[in-house]
């Protein structure tokens, strides 16, 4: 008496389950976080993430009530959006640097959310220096 | 001398050319001299990179800043350690590197299995060939080491974040572990494309996949050791896609890894091994664009470099290639044997593989999507961390579970008689762990109870394993427990390094509980700390003494911010978080505090966060407890490696008189 | 400098090349059918399916009876799977020859 492997059915069942979870989930915690460019805040509402580098000047304390207070520009770009930040500061933290900040966009300021910020490791594979 | 590792590159480059062109001839025709020609060729590919490394290692040490790359990954102000590791340190070097480990493991698979999996080894060597012709070309046309320029007074340095051991230690480890994983793919295509698709391919690659393995996971917990105790914000692991990189080709191999045991004694699941293997690959491979391309925004930028569309065409091939090899070869891959029941060993081996692939799918998925939605919205949207932890508990917390029952479920069929006697001492175990947890107060987070339960579970029935078998083994051989133990471990060294490793990893999961869902954190507020303030937080308390400023230590100026630390009224101490600054680098490190208890395996981690004018700090203070298990997992894990690869003689001859046997008759 | 580059340059593709043509070098002249890659004939091929299946059959022996002395399995289920095996072990040893 040959009985059909349950194999395949256990492999189908699994993959329905997985797919299930998965579709929960997402329709439950909703999808993440957008990662735009400063340039691509005007108007934008709703909380997202800014990729940019860091232009001067630099003014304030991240820790003070009136936070640190910067500007950042799109990588390569030119117009820069004003940025208000509370909390930890990466550590490599300075004009010209790289960083990621969650926040919102509030009457033409970015106000980043406490401790947001990631400023980016070192890079290893940088291009030729000009 | 950089005309030299130009030329070195070139012959090296034509060198893997040949292997894969000539050894794809050779084994079509099966011409016996070609085929050996071509080995030749892989291993001198090897002796001339080698020759490339020596040429950029020489300019490393001598400060030769006439090569671009020395000049920009190093100074003559740098300590010797870490101009040895900046050979690593940048794209090109390190893109060398991975070419040297590979025709490293390239020529030594293809010399040790050079008898055993004979007919096999005709096609691996073209397909290690041309897997290093990649590389290859890449250091010759688009990333070379060997740029020359007009040699400035001194090289820009290396970043002082990179400037600590780990850099010497974990890319080597991870890449010993990546690259590891393009030799038993080289099997299976060799496997596919002679025909041979029987264990021997598996037989033959088995301990490469494992040490490639084990490199890979110590390659990772280096990572996050660094990540803890360097980076300095009090986490091991962020899921950040360069993380996970290294993560999604582990599971995979994890996966492949068991199933193949199942290949081996049932001729079971023979399709699903060959889709494994080329999924870890080619994962790995995807992992290291992932890395180089700077395609996805990650705390480890890597700028937008003209690498990638290389790596994605050279996926792409790889994937399409190696499909149409397992769909052409379809019917060599039957089954001899079908599951019988969905209680037996098969079977839980077969649900450890589908929930493996399936966390790793997830977090491809979650590492993939700023790409599609970037594609398709114009706009990148990230997972967050929750995505992550979610994920890793619904499909990591019935892991844990399975390592403590699979090992006890009998093959092809177990009864609920048999399995009621093994299990009622696990599950009576980690009822009561359960138990206790609540009593401790610790109940208030499910997946922190389960992850507990469980781990009492695995832990309980690995001892259980141990014991019975040492009894057996004594029933059987006499003698006193203790070489009997021996004796049992030395007969069966896969069965019990792999409940070594378990053991290992259950730590691992005691550790990443403890530390995540029972830590204990303190942040200042708006109000900063002044000499004298106290802090209280999880039974200890801090007391603020002073800030100590050192503007010339060297390279750095520090500032440190010290504590007084008790528990009660004893005292523990004191603990001081700073940062430093560096000044030809300009830039600053934050300097984390760590008290490591190794008595609890507890961690006291105490962050400097900013320091305002007239010397009042601002601090972030966490608790962690059972993290140092962690660590602990890692010494444990590469234990049980060592005895799984540990050389086994009589299974050795074994395989010897059977594969002998057959090539006995044959001609040379 | 560079002279010295380039000669050890043309060394090294020298001593690659010669490494290479090796096995032609040894063997200058040899008829096609002495350069064929080793194929193992039908028989050779099914002894040595027939090898790995009394391998595993004992493998499989050798597990059970390691699982009962364990306590893994209970004695009817040993009983009940002992049988078959034997059976199994001794076709692929008498297959082979014994």
């Amino acid at each position: 008496m040959r009985k059909r492997s349950p194999a395949r059915l256990i492999v189908a069942l699994s993959v329905a389950a997985t797919l299930a979870i998965f579709l929960l989930y997402t329709a439950i915690a909703g999808s993440g976080t957008a990662t735009i460019k400063p340039s691509q805040l005007t108007n934008r509402a709703g909380k997202v993430q800014i990729v940019g580098t860091v232009v001067g000047p630099v003014t304030g304390n991240e820790y003070a009530a009136g936070g640190k207070r910067f500007r950042m520009r799109d990588i390569g770009g030119v117009k820069a959006v004003p940025v208000v930040y509370h909390g930890d500061v990466g550590a490599l933290f300075k004009p010209g640097q790289h960083i990621l900040v969650t926040g919102r966009l509030s009457h033409g300021v970015f106000v980043a959310e406490r401790d947001s910020m990631l400023t980016k490791c070192p890079s290893k594979y940088l291009p030729k220096k000009s | 001398m950089t005309e030299l590792g130009r030329a070195a590159l070139v012959v090296c480059l034509g060198l893997c050319v040949y292997a894969t062109v000539a050894g794809a001839i050779a084994a079509h025709e099966r011409r016996r001299r070609l085929a050996v020609s071509a080995q030749n060729a892989l291993i001198a590919a090897l002796g001339a990179a080698a020759v490339a490394g020596a040429v950029l290692l020489t300019a490393l040490l001598r400060h030769d800043f006439s090569f671009t790359y020395v000049a920009d990954h190093t100074s003559r102000k740098l300590p010797g350690f870490y101009t040895f590791s900046a050979f690593w340190g940048g794209q090109e070097g390190s893109l060398l590197l991975w070419l040297l480990v590979l025709l490293a493991y390239a020529a030594l698979a293809v010399y040790f299995n050079r008898i055993a999996a004979r007919e096999v080894i005709a096609w691996v060597v073209p397909t290690l060939g041309l897997v290093a012709s990649f590389f290859a070309l890449l250091l010759v046309a688009v990333a070379s080491p060997f740029e020359t320029q007009p040699a400035p007074a001194d090289g820009l340095g290396l970043n002082p974040s990179l400037q600590n051991p780990y850099m010497v230690i974990h890319p080597p480890m991870l890449y010993l572990g990546y690259v590891g994983l393009t030799v038993p793919f080289a099997f299976a295509m060799g496997a596919l494309l002679s025909g041979r698709t029987d264990e021997r391919w598996i037989v033959a690659t088995r301990r490469w996949t494992l040490a490639a393995w084990t490199f890979l996971g110590i390659g990772q917990l280096l990572g996050a050791h660094w990540a803890y105790v360097e980076v300095g914000w009090g986490g091991y692991y962020a899921w950040d896609p360069v993380e996970n990189a290294a993560l999604m080709p582990w599971l995979a191999a994890t996966a492949f890894l068991h199933s193949v045991m199942v290949q081996e004694k049932k001729g079971m699941m023979k399709v699903w091994n060959m889709l494994l293997v080329i999924l870890a690959f080619c994962l790995s491979i995807f992992g290291t664009f992932l890395t180089r391309s700077g395609i996805i925004n990650s705390i480890h930028s890597f700028t937008q470099s003209s690498i990638g569309p290389w790596f994605l065409g050279f996926i792409c091939l790889v994937t399409a290639v190696s499909l149409a090899l397992v769909f052409w070869r379809l019917p060599l891959l039957r089954a001899k044997t079908k599951l019988e029941s969905v209680v037996s060993r098969e079977a839980t081996f077969l649900y450890n593989n589908l929930l493996l692939v399936a966390l790793c799918l997830t977090i491809l998925w979650g590492v993939t999507y700023p790409l599609l939605t970037d594609a398709i919205r114009g706009e990148s949207v990230t997972v967050g961390r929750p995505y992550y932890d979610f994920f890793l508990r619904v499909f990591g917390l019935p892991l844990l579970l399975l390592m403590g029952i699979g090992p006890l479920v009998a093959w092809r069929r177990a009864s609920w008689s048999s399995l009621k006697r093994t299990l009622w001492i696990p599950s009576a175990a980690a009822l009561a762990v359960g138990l206790l947890i609540i009593l401790l107060g610790g109940g208030s987070s499910l997946p922190g109870l389960l992850a507990y339960s469980f781990s009492a579970f695995v832990l309980a029935s690995i001892v259980l394993e141990f014991v019975r078998g040492t009894a057996a083994r004594r029933a059987v051989a006499g003698g006193g427990y203790l070489p009997a133990f021996a004796d049992l471990v030395a007969r069966n060294r896969r069965r019990y390094g792999g409940y070594v490793v378990h053991a290992a990893i259950v730590f691992l999961a005691i550790g990443i509980a403890g530390s995540s869902v029972y830590q204990s954190i303190y942040e200042t507020g708006t109000r900063p700390l002044r000499p004298g303030d106290t802090v209280k937080v999880a039974g200890y308390t801090y007391v603020f003494r002073q800030l100590i400023n050192r503007p010339n230590v060297g390279n750095h100026s520090e500032i440190r911010a010290c504590f007084d630390v008790f528990r009660g009224s004893s005292s523990l101490g004191e603990q001081c978080p700073g940062k430093n600054f560096y000044f030809r680098e300009q830039q600053t490190s934050s300097e984390m505090s760590i008290a490591s208890s190794w008595l609890t395996g507890e961690d006291r981690d105490v962050i400097l966060g900013g320091v305002t004018k007239n010397g009042a700090v601002f601090v972030k203070i966490l608790v962690k407890p059972l993290i140092n298990l962690i660590w602990l997992a890692g010494f444990v894990f590469v234990v049980g490696c060592v005895i799984t690869l540990w050389p086994d003689a009589r299974e050795e001859r074994r395989l010897a008189e059977r594969y002998g046997e057959a090539g006995a008759l044959a001609q040379a | 400098m560079t002279t010295f580059a380039l000669v050890l340059g043309a060394l090294l593709a020298i001593a690659c090349v010669v490494f290479v043509s090796r096995p032609f070098l040894r063997e200058p002249a040899v008829a096609t059918d002495g350069d064929r890659l080793y194929a193992p004939d039908a028989a050779a091929r099914r002894r040595l399916s027939l090898a790995e299946e009394r391998d595993r059959a004992l493998a499989a022996l050798k597990e059970l009876e390691f699982d009962h002395r364990t306590g893994k399995i209970s004695d009817d289920d040993y009983r009940a799977m002992i049988g078959p095996l034997r059976r199994e072990a001794a076709e692929a040893l008498k297959a082979l020859g014994g």
